[in-house]
């Protein structure tokens, strides 16, 4: 009986964040073996080949490789607001605002003006517009320099803005002389959704924040890529926030192994998400907006009548080795990548059934 | 790398000096491929003293890298970075530790810890890492104002002259609030100059009376315990929290360390987070970090024999000057003499053709740092590359 338990609890799939991917062989090969130098006295030629990589993948002339996407928004944002006294328009529930510790405003002394984010992750435009400071108003406004978007967007539910949208937002800035940052963090989840190549979908964007460490699945880092004037003003912002490493090619190595293996397994984990979302969706006391999963995050609401909360939930499934993230007392995420296997959605969705089916687990619990 | 660069765009210039010097006009010239051989023997020879921040990792250390235990050090925390953060706090004699990816990092977040309040003054010296070379983050990213007090040649800022710079509390309608004192050991700018304990002791005293914290740039620390024959954790006892590289002279590839109390580093790593520094798999790099620890502490004393050979023997070249008692580590500031022919340019330049980097510091002054990558019979290369150098510019 022991053993049998053992061996279910053992089993973890760990579905918390698509940052927990490790480095598979090939990656710690590549790591081992990584061309190194000081990227600071001079250009560590690993990273080198990663940000020249990244920045034709992005269609922008330049790239700079950073430790997380907190410092590519914090950096990116601080760049194109390095005047002192501007504001920055972005949406109330997205990444930088909610999750950032408030690093623009409390270290960049940028000031935020948020807008309302919509269900699908876009802000409307006639908002967006609204809230942009009237010069004439200057002796007591800040000023507006930047507008940033986030692509895929997390809190909705990974949902992707479309090139179109994109463009939109763009013209806004550029008929009002702003700036436009995209974070994106999981750009690659929403290029393959979309089926737009990257180059295409960031093209409005002056400046683009793009995590390696998430689905891509490399062990650190994200890469800011935007103008060679841009960049260079970065790279000295980089250093002054700390984030000036040495011979960093060892994560650059991985990063690009990343990038030649992973992009394409981002399909099959929008696969795994949809069809999780669908088996989870049947299952009464809970809800999923299955519309809404367009990569590969979900969120999933408990119903009153479950009769379970999410930190109760959260706390049976982590008896299966399943680990999930509970936000709030009613909500659930689950995030896919490349290191769920398809059994493990399949086991993922009978361990879903019965904990709110309220079945004791055979533990005996 | 350089110097392989240097050898295509060179190896004209130098085949023709080359064969000028083995008299080849007497006799049939080398072939070309035998003098590009000898030629690129001689330029490929690379001998990086620009900064103990260029070792590379050995092989000990790819190999703990490849086979890291990793995990999400934001969601949870990485194995192998506890482990070296356990083993750092231990070695430093404080309650915890935290890996972050830069020195620059470490002290930044080390003074806005201390700092928190608006309104903070931070006392430190006038030629410290922190004021010259951290693009002014303490001020310009955390609000706080910097107190300079002037570095003596040896490292220390006077005593009554760090007292003299507390901001006495009764005018604080126009003064902002001194919090801390930051010191640096081994201090580089003066040459790697050694912080003695009972220096150390001596500020920890003027802090702990008037109420501030004290924090330790010990970039170098090691090194500075290495020479003055004190273990680390008593030679920062004193402070309140220490930020120590692991990149250079103990030659991990990237990252610092820093410690203090558990109640610091719970702030700092939040911080850390504020600051980008929040990274996730990142026992691959606190793996060769740990291996480092292990291997290369005790390489130290070696680095320092190496650096007092090459100082005395750059002071007796004609025309140079290195100041032989600010000797105490592995850094040596080399001084072209007034009215001597030579120039920092010209050194630099003829040193970098024969694969020797090192840095300008300004118009008449280079500076030379060691590590355990550069061996002995670099250390020999260097010094006869140097009186070379002196020499042609002398007409000799």
């Amino acid at each position: 009986m022991a053993k049998v338990a053992e061996k279910m609890v053992t089993r973890t799939v760990d579905l918390r964040s698509d940052t927990v991917t490790k480095p598979t062989e090939t990656m710690r090969v590549a790591m081992a073996n990584a061309e190194v130098d000081d990227d600071v006295l001079g250009r560590d030629p690993s990273c080198f080949r990663l940000e020249e990589e990244m920045a034709k993948i992005t269609g922008k002339e330049a790239a700079l490789f950073v430790p997380s996407g907190t410092m590519g928004n914090l950096i990116s944002v601080l760049v194109h607001c390095d005047i002192r006294g501007s504001e920055v328009i972005l949406g109330d529930n997205s990444h930088i605002h909610i999750y950032e510790n408030g690093g623009i405003a409390t270290l960049g002394g940028v000031h935020p003006r948020t807008v309302r984010n919509n269900e699908d992750g876009t802000m409307d435009i006639d908002l967006i517009e609204a809230a942009i400071r009237d010069p004439k108003g200057e002796l007591v406004y800040p000023t507006t320099r930047l507008i940033c978007l986030e692509n895929s967007h997390g809190n909705t539910g990974g949902r992707c803005l479309s090139v179109e949208y994109t463009e939109r937002v763009g013209e806004v800035a550029k008929q009002h002389g702003l700036k436009l940052h995209i974070d994106g963090a999981r750009i690659f989840n929403a290029s393959v959704a979309l089926g737009v190549p990257v180059d295409r979908l960031v093209r409005a964007a002056d400046s683009v924040s793009v995590c390696l460490s998430k689905g891509i699945g490399a062990p650190v880092g994200s890469v800011i890529v935007g103008s060679n004037s841009f960049i260079t003003k970065a790279r000295r912002l980089r250093k002054t926030l700390g984030g000036g490493m040495r011979q960093v090619g060892i994560l650059c190595a991985a990063a690009l192994v990343a990038l030649h293996e992973n992009v394409e397994k981002l399909e099959s984990d929008h696969k795994n998400a949809r069809f999780l979302a669908d088996g989870l969706n049947e299952i009464k006391g809970l809800r999923v907006d299955t519309s809404s999963v367009e990569t590969n995050i979900i969120y999933i609401e408990i119903e009153e009548n479950s009769g379970t909360t999410a930190a109760k939930l959260s706390k049976d499934l982590e008896e299966y080795g399943i680990l999930i993230m509970p936000m709030g007392t009613s909500r659930l995420r689950v995030v896919f990548h490349h290191q769920i296997s398809d059994s493990d959605v399949r086991y993922t969705l009978s361990c879903f059934e019965r904990a709110v089916a309220g079945e004791p687990n055979e533990n005996g619990n | 790398m350089l110097g392989s660069i240097c050898a295509c765009t060179e190896l004209l210039a130098i085949v023709k000096s080359t064969s000028n010097i083995v008299g080849a006009s007497d006799m049939a010239p080398p072939s070309l491929l035998e003098t590009a051989t000898v030629v690129e023997k001689m330029v490929t020879r690379n001998v990086d003293l620009r900064s103990d921040t260029v070792t590379k990792p050995t092989e000990a250390m790819r190999a703990a890298m490849a086979s890291a235990e990793v995990d999400d050090d934001v969601l949870g925390y990485d194995p192998t970075a506890l482990l070296l953060e356990t083993e750092m706090a231990k070695m430093m004699g404080k309650e915890a530790a935290l890996f972050v990816p830069s020195g620059t990092m470490g002290n930044l977040i080390c003074v806005l810890v201390h700092c928190d309040i608006r309104g903070s003054e931070v006392i430190l010296g006038d030629n410290c890492h922190i004021n010259i070379y951290e693009n002014g983050g303490i001020s310009t990213i955390g609000g706080v104002h910097p107190r300079q007090v002037k570095n003596n040649d040896d490292g220390t800022i006077d005593i009554d002259l760090i007292e003299a710079a507390i901001r006495d509390p009764r005018g604080e309608l126009m003064f902002p609030s001194t919090r801390l004192i930051c010191l640096e050991n081994s201090h580089a700018n003066s040459g790697g100059r050694c912080l003695s304990v009972e220096y150390t002791d001596r500020v920890g005293e003027v802090a702990k009376k008037h109420g501030l914290k004290l924090h330790i740039d010990g970039a170098r620390i090691f090194n500075a315990s290495a020479a003055l024959g004190v273990p680390v954790d008593r030679l920062v006892e004193a402070a309140d929290s220490v930020s120590v590289c692991l990149s250079k002279g103990i030659g991990a590839p990237v990252g610092s360390v820093i410690v203090g109390s558990k109640n610091f580093i719970t702030k700092a790593k939040r911080l850390r987070k504020t600051l980008g520094g929040g990274m996730r798999q990142i026992g691959i790099l606190c793996a060769a970090a740990l291996v480092a620890l292990k291997e290369n502490v005790g390489k130290l004393e070696s680095d320092h024999k190496k650096t007092r050979l090459l100082a005395d023997g750059l002071n007796e070249i004609k025309g140079l000057r290195v100041n032989p008692c600010s000797i105490e580590t592995n850094i040596i500031f080399i001084d072209i003499v007034d009215g001597s022919r030579t120039t920092t340019e010209k050194i630099f330049k003829y040193l970098e053709e024969r694969g020797i980097l090192l840095m300008q510091e300004k118009a008449s002054r280079l500076r030379v740092v060691l590590h355990h990558q550069i061996s002995a019979s670099d250390v020999q290369y260097t010094l006869s590359c140097f009186q070379q150098a002196v020499q042609i510019e002398n007409g000799n």
